[in-house]
């Protein structure tokens, strides 16, 4: 699907089959997942990032299926750069009613960023003021488990992490996604 | 009391720890009414909340302490919204509550409008004369139940006992103390016009009665 | 004149303080607080607390006004949604005699073709008031950004330097 197309898609989407919330109700919702993960793993940030990104996961194995049907796009996306597309622009929209840009693809096609403009659930945070936060803890890691449990689903094995964080002093947010195969339904071993 | 670090009006910037984007910009650039009405799809919240709720489970024993739990990460929210709320009324309007009465329709109106985009259904005191200290605030139809293909970590009361402890943070933070506690009461029987009906009780400590009766004196 | 603000948590604990003098009229924005003030200052505030209490109950308002004196300096006071308390203490310079204690208008020989008019040469103006108002409204701003961060929690101490440059500026604005 042509980019443009898929922007109309993600808009109209968004517009008319979505149901909304209060957008600080659910900034305020992950602000306390967060928070209470680093309570409970005693501020073991590195430990912090898995269970978001384990949590981000199990959304994302449900959350294809929303996506989908909302989309309602019946054909697989041909190739990789149109999923990143659609990623970017129906995605991201229907949810989060943001447009992350896609670049930087490396020339095999395999791997591309997403950087993040807007990045609602970064409204208000500020990260600890420990020396360690800030080096240590992708605030918005979940997002990275939620992509690769939807990709998963729609037999794609990618990588996902995040490389900057404005909630870190970076000047952007940047999350990397690499296309590691595809995953081919195997035939079940024959019964001996 | 202790001694804070006191600073000087100097115009020299302190040593910061944390560092900022080249832009400058912190949370103390950003406007706070910037997403005052923003949206976000009912999906994204629905999915965090299960995630809490699945998260939590695995680490209490048994639904009450489960429901504590929800309870307790609901709490800080309650206290963010109350001066976050205050914050944003026009100045006529922007006055602190000072009767239980006052407080309730905080949390019926502005409070209930701003998370669910309208107003809670009925504000109830106990008609039972042991029981002064109890109100409920009615809600017919939770929006947090509202959302279709609920997995079934994410049963109505988890949501409401976590919604009870957004309640509980506002009362508390506005000097009522205050336990939150929720209670579907919607019937199974077929034509059961709100199936879903949600009570929260709130029961304040004795002394917010105290206090409510030495200044209706005043 | 000379200011001392602080904010005071639920707890009666410190979550904030700091030390400023008028900007206005030539001032130079530093404290004038002789060393016996200085210690008296934290005593000062935390023993207005109890008339705060009193006070809190007698109006819905946020902006308390002049709650309690003490000498020279005057305590005004602002209560957030979550009971806590902004308290500013503004003391006129030594400098400036104020004959009899409490006596409006008893300004500065130094400010006294302009006195009526002067932020900070009598402490309970209107203008004073207002200024002092304008000022406590731009602290709450960016104290309700400070707590809405997912990782501040109640009654901790607000140590950003980027806070406490925002309540300088404001103090410098207003004050």
């Amino acid at each position: 699907m042509a980019s443009s197309k898929a922007s109309r898609l993600g808009e109209e989407v968004w517009k008319t089959r979505m149901d909304k919330v209060n957008a600080e109700l659910v900034v305020l919702t992950y602000g306390t997942i967060v928070a209470q993960l680093c309570k409970d793993f005693d501020s073991d940030y590195i430990e912090v990032n898995k269970q978001l990104d384990k949590m981000g996961y199990n959304i994302g194995l449900r959350l294809i299926d929303d996506y989908l049907a909302k989309s309602n796009t019946m054909r697989r996306c041909s190739n990789f750069r149109e999923t990143a597309e659609m990623i970017a622009r129906v995605g991201f929209k229907i949810f989060l009613n943001i447009t992350p840009t896609v670049t930087n693809w490396t020339s095999d096609g395999k791997q591309f960023s997403l950087i993040f403009d807007e990045n609602p659930f970064a409204d208000f945070v500020e990260l600890p003021d420990d020396g360690r936060a800030q080096d240590e803890l992708w605030y918005s890691n979940i997002l990275c488990g939620v992509l690769r449990g939807a990709l998963e689903m729609v037999q794609m094995q990618v990588e996902a992490h995040f490389v900057s964080d404005v909630l870190r002093g970076n000047d952007t947010t940047e999350m990397r996604i690499t296309l590691i195969r595809y995953i081919d339904d195997e035939l079940p071993p024959e019964d001996d | 009391m202790s001694h804070v670090g006191s600073g000087k009006a100097a115009s020299s910037k302190e040593q910061t720890g944390l560092r900022y984007p080249s832009n400058g910009k912190t949370i103390y650039h950003r406007p706070l009414n910037r997403t005052k009405t923003a949206e976000l799809s009912q999906a994204a919240f629905a999915y965090l909340f299960s995630e809490m709720v699945i998260y939590a489970q695995r680490r209490v024993a048994g639904i009450q302490e489960l429901e504590k739990r929800l309870n307790l990460q609901g709490h800080p929210i309650g206290l963010k919204l109350l001066d976050l709320l205050l914050l944003r009324e026009p100045p006529r309007s922007q006055t602190r509550p000072l009767t239980i009465i006052a407080l309730l329709h905080f949390i019926k109106i502005n409070v209930w409008t701003h998370l669910f985009g309208r107003q809670a259904d009925r504000l109830e005191k106990s008609s039972n004369p042991d029981t002064p200290d109890e109100y409920m605030i009615v809600d017919n139809e939770p929006l947090v139940n509202a959302y279709i293909s609920v997995p079934r970590e994410m049963s109505q009361l988890n949501c409401a006992a976590f919604v009870a402890g957004i309640i509980e943070g506002v009362c508390d933070g506005a000097m009522f103390p205050a336990r939150v506690t929720a209670h579907t009461v919607g019937g199974k029987e077929e034509g059961e016009m709100w199936p879903g009906k949600t009570v929260f009780l709130v029961k304040f400590q004795p002394e917010v009665l105290e206090r409510e009766a030495l200044l209706g004196k005043g | 004149m000379s200011y001392y603000f602080a904010i005071i948590g639920t707890q009666d604990n410190p979550l904030f303080e700091h030390e400023f003098g008028t900007s206005k009229q030539g001032g130079d924005g530093q404290a004038r607080f002789g060393d016996q003030a200085r210690h008296l200052n934290q005593f000062v505030l935390h023993s207005s607390l109890d008339i705060v209490e009193e006070v809190q109950w007698t109006t819905g308002q946020l902006y308390l006004k002049v709650i309690d004196k003490f000498f020279t300096s005057y305590i005004s006071c602002f209560m957030t949604g979550g009971n806590v308390k902004f308290l500013l203490l503004h003391q006129p310079n030594a400098t400036a005699s104020a004959p009899a204690a409490g006596t409006p208008g008893a300004a500065s020989t130094s400010s006294a073709s302009r006195s009526s008019t002067a932020v900070g040469a009598n402490p309970t103006s209107p203008q004073t008031e207002e200024a002092i108002k304008n000022f406590f409204y731009e602290v709450y701003d960016n104290y309700v950004k400070a707590i809405m961060n997912p990782f501040y929690k109640a009654n901790m101490e607000i140590k950003s330097p980027v806070f406490r440059q925002r309540v300088a500026a404001a103090g410098r604005k207003y004050l």
